[in-house]
């Protein structure tokens, strides 16, 4: 064979690889299939598509919830809290609120924009709070560095920000006239219910910011059927259900051993 | 798959890699990501990294400052103004670094700006109230050693005009517990001492106007003073004035402002003086105000400068150096002059510049490649002014032109190497009167045949000695190759074209070849023909 040959079919390979590292990856906020800064793809947890198989005594995270969850699937996740499982539910807009008012909790997400000057960082969004309460999640962890988290209200709190924070309303990053300065809970436990108001700790960009936590949260399963961490694409989608479908993988199979078979047929009829 | 096939893949395969390279070479994380965001949160990987240990003093500073202002009004009360100067002292300079973090902090527009501001304004009355207080003091014992009737009466004056002044002080000291100690709960600091030095401040102030008054206060005067209007703002000019009962024309007329002389006049034939008093860095608030004539006092009068509104305006302009220019006036257009501008670059960075007499400021900020954001900031201390700041501009800084020297020098060479290439390539040329050279056969029988001695030489060096032989023979000059002899004398081509193959080619003649050879090269050939 020639050495353009090879060149053209070592091209073809690149491109292949890369076509299929593209099609198989999203750019989609949380996404298990984010590979960059702001996908999750790199937080080490078994996927849940289905509450009802959940097992006693394990530790469920729902990351960013963005679809309403039935009444038998609440009715699971009560089940699996009284069961001893614990139930980390991380939202920043307010979207987890349906679902704690169901599951019978006072805790809400309230949506804002909190900011602090107890921060080491230039973006006043990424500061740091205190740990206030004991918690096995926060065992050894004195402060958690978060990132634009909302404010959680009831429930006994857990991870407080210092005085010197304000919710910027305004989005100058700037304490304004009216915004006071005041303390903020964003984190809050009920039971074995925690309620965090920064599903931003689990990106990509965040993991190393604060390992104390991560790895006090491990084993973790997480809920890919409710929230954005499942956010796909039809590449993706067809993939998924190849692997999970053994047809349609042998059919896939057989598609790809079937022509190599016919060629060396062909060569030996010659 | 064949030649022309892959040439079409790998041209594909090219172009689209540079159309794909194309698209994302605009987009700046090819090069650098900075401040990468979404809605959601930041990549703190590219957001600059900043010391949060200023902000964890913030508080405790303000704390501070609640404290010293007790200890402050207890030692001035207690009469130890040693000690009431280091705690001025020390109080002064917590303060200046509490103003300092609030600006670095930028944290100037909300409660804590509020705390900042009234904390400034509590320190200029505490440093009134022990510089009155210790005036008082010494007027007090003047008062007992002077006997003369006139002095007495310049020292009752001053004893009013700082008894009213102290009176002032403390109102205004008092006035802002409320909104002190509303911030300071809210952070819940202990406010005691401040409360303590309210309470102080008044005891001070009662004692004062206790002494005043068994010593007697104010007498009727014959030098009367008025100031029209009484109030005014930053920039109006007040008119102070009056009539001297009794006294001569050209009397000068001394008129001082806050014990501080703020004008002279003379008196006009009518008896009568006028003097204008510019509201300039005058504080918000009441201010007193007497004249003097020799020895004779006025009596006391107030008047009262209103705070007002400022605006400021920013205007950038990039370049190698960013040259930030504005103006600062008040809200009804009077140019604010002399006035301090802050101008804050990223959110960090200060720097420092003035108005001048138009109220217009410039400044030059060398500032790196990129984009900056700028504000002009008027924190307006020290003057009869409410705060102002402008609006953000953003600025981008670009990297200065591509120097033309290497353009220049590259266009240079490549002009220099294509003459010197085309020199090189254009045929030689010919010499115009040397005719070609050529070895006639009678030139050449005419020729002296050189010795040649080949005998135990190898074969190789054998052939070059007889083709330096027979070159000579023929008399043809050293420098010309086998070659040359070839094409001018014809006649032993054979014989040198052999000779090039063996020097050349490193073919190795045999011993029948060289033997030819030596004859030829003798002349052999000729002489047997």
């Amino acid at each position: 064979m020639q050495r353009e040959n090879w060149a053209a079919i070592l091209l073809l390979l690149l491109a292949g690889a890369a076509a299929y590292a593209h099609a198989t990856t999203t750019t989609e906020e949380f996404s298990r299939y984010n590979v960059g800064w702001n996908g999750t793809s790199g937080f080490a947890a078994g996927e849940v598509h289905d509450l009802r198989n959940l097992e006693p005594g394990t530790t469920l995270l729902i990351l960013a919830p963005d679809r309403p969850f039935t009444a038998g699937e609440v009715e699971y996740l009560r089940t699996f809290l009284d069961s001893g499982g614990l139930l980390l539910i991380a939202d920043e807009d307010g979207a987890a609120n349906p679902l704690l008012a169901d599951l019978g909790s006072a805790i809400r997400v309230r949506q804002g924009n909190l900011s602090s000057l107890d921060r080491d960082h230039a973006n006043p969004g990424l500061f740091t709070v205190r740990v206030v309460e004991n918690a096995t999640l926060f065992a050894g962890v004195e402060t958690v560095r978060v990132n634009r988290p909302a404010t959680v209200t009831g429930g006994d709190p857990l991870l407080e920000t210092s005085i010197l924070t304000w919710d910027d309303a305004d989005g100058d990053g700037r304490p304004g006239r009216t915004e006071t300065f005041g303390t903020a809970v964003v984190c809050a436990s009920e039971g074995n219910l925690i309620v965090l108001g920064d599903p931003s700790l689990f990106i990509n960009a965040m993991l190393a910011e604060n390992p104390g936590f991560i790895n006090n949260l491990q084993p973790v399963l997480i809920d890919a059927a409710h929230s954005r961490t499942g956010t796909t694409n039809p590449v993706i989608n067809t993939l998924a259900w190849v692997r999970e479908t053994p047809a349609a993988t042998a059919a896939l199979a057989a598609l790809a051993v079937l022509p190599v078979a016919y060629l060396f047929g062909r060569k030996r009829d010659e | 798959m064949n030649i022309q096939a892959s040439h079409v893949i790998l041209a594909a395969a090219a172009v689209a890699a540079l159309i794909l390279l194309a698209g994302e070479a605009t987009a700046p994380l090819l090069y650098t990501a900075q401040n990468t965001s979404t809605a959601a949160h930041a990549d703190p990987s590219t957001v600059p990294k900043e010391s949060g240990k200023d902000a964890d003093a913030l508080i405790p500073l303000m704390g501070d400052l609640l404290g010293e202002t007790g200890t402050l009004t207890l030692t001035i009360k207690l009469k130890d103004f040693e000690s009431a100067e280091r705690d001025l002292a020390r109080y002064s300079e917590l303060s200046a670094q509490f103003d300092n973090l609030v600006v670095k902090l930028d944290v100037t527009g909300n409660d804590i700006g509020d705390f900042q501001q009234n904390n400034q304004e509590n320190l200029a009355s505490l440093a009134a109230l022990l510089n009155d207080t210790r005036r008082f003091e010494d007027l007090q014992r003047l008062e007992i050693d002077v006997l003369d009737g006139e002095q007495r009466m310049a020292i009752a004056y001053e004893n009013e005009t700082l008894r009213q002044k102290m009176r002032e002080g403390f109102s205004a000291y008092a006035e802002r517990e409320a909104t002190v100690t509303g911030i300071t709960d809210h952070y819940e600091l202990n406010a005691t001492p401040y409360r303590e030095s309210v309470t102080n401040f008044a005891e001070i102030v009662n004692a004062t106007e206790d002494r005043q008054e068994e010593t007697g206060g104010s007498a009727n005067s014959p030098l009367g003073i008025a100031v029209t209007p009484d109030n005014g703002r930053y920039g109006d000019l007040l008119s102070i004035a009056g009539t001297y009962a009794g006294g001569t024309a050209e009397t000068p007329i001394k008129v001082y402002v806050d014990s501080r002389v703020a004008g002279n006049a003379n008196l006009d034939a009518s008896g009568n003086y006028a003097c204008a008093y510019l509201v300039n860095r005058t504080p918000t608030g009441l201010h007193l105000a007497y004249a003097t004539a020799g020895t004779v006092y006025s009596a006391v009068t107030a008047f009262e400068v209103l705070p007002g509104e400022t605006a400021i305006t920013l205007a950038v302009e990039g370049g190698s150096a960013v040259t930030c220019t504005g103006n600062l006036t008040t809200i009804e257009g009077r140019p604010v002059t002399g006035a301090p501008v802050v101008l804050r670059v990223d959110g960090t960075r200060l720097v420092s510049t003035e108005t001048d007499q138009n109220g217009t400021y410039t400044e030059q900020i060398a500032l790196p490649v990129g984009e900056h954001a700028v504000r002009a900031e008027f924190t307006a201390a020290g003057y009869p002014l409410d705060a102002s700041e402008s609006p953000t501009e953003t600025v981008i800084v670009r990297s200065e032109g591509l120097s033309p020297l290497p353009f220049i020098a590259a266009i240079a060479a490549a002009l220099g190497s294509g003459w010197y290439l085309r020199r090189r390539h254009r045929p030689a040329e010919e010499p115009a009167a040397e005719p070609p050279m050529t070895v006639s056969p009678e030139e050449e029988a005419a020729a002296t045949p050189p010795p040649v001695e080949i005998a135990g030489l190898p074969p190789r060096e054998a052939a070059t000695v007889l083709f330096q032989a027979l070159r000579a023979r023929l008399g043809l000059p050293d420098t010309k190759t086998p070659r040359d002899c070839a094409r001018l004398a014809p006649a032993h081509a054979a014989f040198f074209e052999r000779y090039e193959q063996i020097r050349y080619a490193g073919e190795t003649p045999t011993d029948d070849e060289l033997r030819a050879m030596e004859a030829e090269a003798r002349g052999g050939d000729e002489d047997a023909a």
